[in-house]
């Protein structure tokens, strides 16, 4: 613990970043002009998101998520697909994971499409009992069921890589193997808000693919280093291509991502560009995502967030918007812009 | 079931001597420690050539400062070296590594906000948020951050158990300002989880498995209130909710407390039967432990 593993945020910067909350928009206008390397990230000029409705986690789920794979003509024959289901805590009367029902229709799905091997993967960021968590919730019946292999990312074999993107000061991130191996990584969340960044979709859930055992639980050193910060950092880490199938067939609202309350919308949401994904959930919670700091400082140069550069594939948006309610100190993030 | 137990520890044991977390991933500090107690424990005529090849691994991966790294890839110490002293504590020929650990332990510490910190938070909103005492420190699980309750615990396992040893240094007020800590962070029905028992005002509940081990960290005080109250939330949740690794902490738990454990180690084979406690090493190795009725190393 002495010979610090990253460059950790300190008191000074603590209390730094107390004031800058303060003096955002003044910081915003005259901060250096990019956080990123430029030659690492092309942002797509135009992004698709497909929102296809889903009543229930009793109806073929199967068939929606194979129709969604579809419209994004996704080659995975012969490829290593791994999912990242949302699986950070278990409540018997809460709505807290990615159902695993959609995980379990997305198993078939990739291998119906020819994939190699489909592993699930998750580093639960509260609990480390895996067991309980997975028997709880119900995915280890649907892991048993499809003969699909679990791996626990809070202890995969890790590599270092160094960030080219500076949103923390945290330099170097280390990853789990099984993501760096993969041919392509499905981000698999569950449309909630969230008590500490607002809204944690298809990115923030990728917290879950740092290994606790290095950092910790509820991995801590991210939040020191800047929760939003964080979030945008290791996105952009990802450099393997991804996917994502976002599950909102019964969201949450409130006091998210553990206390809030159930919120039916009956959607499946996928595309490529995570980033447009998320905007296009969040505007379906009628928040607005440029009001998230993560989704703006993302949306400059991992993907779009602008309501007009996001084609909408699927269903209209307009047909499944829910106001979904947010804590008194989000309320802020309900004046949609666009 | 702990022949079959053993049997998966013995097989899941690296060519280097070390444990993975489970079976084909690269040894770590925290799952050989823990195979090590285990495969010790059973006493077993056929495994101590094993169990050296597990402490030989120990020793090549602890730092010149005293701590352990947490496996091959990250470097400097880790919270993992908590689990590596409790382990190498209890060999007589290991034990001068163990105080160099402990030693290295007394001078790591959790962030605090403060003064001004503190001032900045009992301002904003902030305040509301939690209810914990940041100020009070215990061990984190990474430097530059916060204390919480599982490493905490295994260092204050460890530090009380050689506190002997550590004559001389401030192990008295590291252990004080530990209990201090893990105290403040009980839940509102007892039990423990990661470190935090409120949120915007809700309460959040107790993990049996943490719940047991931080019991096992304050077992010299078994009087105090959190620590019956604490007793009798395990031995709830443990009916709603158990898993090989809650199962497994819980009984050494209980033994400690002096209760019985026959029941609970029925639970813990039907467990095993059922998922195989996942392969993970550390639970399997638990699981022995839990299985023997001394619970020697966890003992203060």
């Amino acid at each position: 613990m002495v010979s610090r593993i990253t460059n950790m945020m300190n008191r000074r910067e603590f209390l730094k970043g107390s004031v800058t909350a303060g003096l955002y928009p003044l910081y915003s206008s005259c901060r250096p002009a990019a956080r990123w390397e430029s030659d690492a990230y092309r942002r797509p000029k135009n992004s698709r998101v497909a929102i296809l409705q889903a009543r229930g986690y009793d109806f073929s789920l199967k068939e929606t998520i194979l129709k969604g794979l579809d419209l994004f003509r996704l080659d995975v024959r012969g490829k290593t697909v791994v999912l990242k289901p949302n699986l950070v805590e278990f409540d018997p009367n809460g709505v807290i994971n990615t159902h695993p029902a959609v995980v379990a229709a997305a198993i078939e799905s990739f291998r119906s499409l020819g994939a190699r091997q489909v592993i699930v993967a998750e580093g639960p960021g509260h609990r480390r009992d895996n067991e309980y968590l997975l028997t709880a919730s119900g995915l280890y019946v649907v892991l048993k069921e499809h003969g699909a292999s679990y791996v626990d990312l809070n202890y995969d074999d890790v590599r270092p890589i160094k960030l080219r993107s500076s949103f923390t000061n945290l330099g170097q991130l280390y990853l789990p193997e099984t993501l760096l191996k993969a041919d392509l990584l499905v981000s698999m969340p569950k449309l909630k808000t969230h008590h500490w960044a607002g809204v944690t979709l298809s990115l923030k859930n990728m917290f879950g693919v740092i290994p606790g055992s290095i950092y910790g639980w509820p991995k801590n050193v991210l939040h020191w280093a800047g929760i939003h910060g964080s979030i945008v950092d290791i996105n952009a880490a990802l450099k393997v291509p991804q996917f994502s199938i976002l599950d909102g067939i019964i969201g949450m609202e409130g006091n998210g991502p553990l206390q809030g309350e159930a919120r039916h919308t009956g959607v499946l949401v996928f595309g490529t560009d995570l980033v447009a994904v998320d905007a296009t959930a969040t505007r379906l919670m009628k928040v607005e995502p440029r009001k998230i700091k993560y989704l703006s400082e993302a949306g400059e140069f991992l993907g779009n967030i602008a309501y007009e550069k996001i084609e909408q594939i699927g269903e209209k948006l307009e047909a499944f918007e829910q106001d979904f309610r947010v804590l008194e100190s989000f309320h802020y993030l309900k004046d949609l812009v666009g | 079931m702990i022949d079959a137990v053993v049997r998966l520890l013995l097989d899941q044991q690296n060519s280097d001597g070390g444990w993975g977390a489970v079976k084909g991933k690269a040894s770590n500090t925290e799952s050989t420690a823990f195979a090590v107690m285990a495969l010790e424990s059973t006493q077993r005529k056929d495994l101590p050539g094993r169990v050296q090849l597990g402490l030989n691994w120990l020793a090549r991966h602890q730092n010149a400062d005293g701590s352990w790294r947490l496996n091959d890839v990250t470097p400097g110490g880790s919270w993992s070296t908590a689990p590596a002293m409790l382990c190498l504590g209890s060999f007589s020929g290991q034990r001068s590594r163990a105080v160099k650990a402990a030693e290295w332990a007394l001078i790591q510490e959790g962030n605090s906000l403060g003064w001004l910190g503190s001032l900045i938070m009992w301002f904003t909103a902030q305040k509301d948020i939690n209810r914990i005492n940041m100020d009070l420190k215990g061990w984190p699980w990474a430097s530059g951050s916060f204390s919480w309750v599982e490493p905490t615990s295994y260092f204050l396992i460890g530090l009380k158990r050689l506190r002997p040893a550590l004559a001389g240094t401030n192990v008295n007020e590291r252990i004080r300002q530990a209990e201090l800590m893990i105290y403040d962070r009980v839940c509102e029905e007892g039990g423990w989880n990661y470190g935090n028992s409120k949120v915007y005002g809700e309460a959040l509940w107790p993990y049996p498995d943490i719940t047991a081990l931080a019991l096992i960290a304050l077992q010299d005080r078994p009087h105090m209130e959190a620590n019956q109250k604490s007793l009798k939330m395990l031995e709830k949740s443990l009916r709603e909710t158990n898993s090989g690794l809650a199962l497994s902490w819980a009984i050494i738990c209980f033994q400690l407390y002096g209760r019985g454990v026959a029941e609970w180690r029925r639970l813990l084979a039907e467990r095993f039967e059922k998922a195989g406690f996942l392969g993970e090493t550390k639970t399997l190795a638990l699981a022995v432990l839990a299985s023997t009725d001394t619970p020697q190393w966890f003992r203060v």
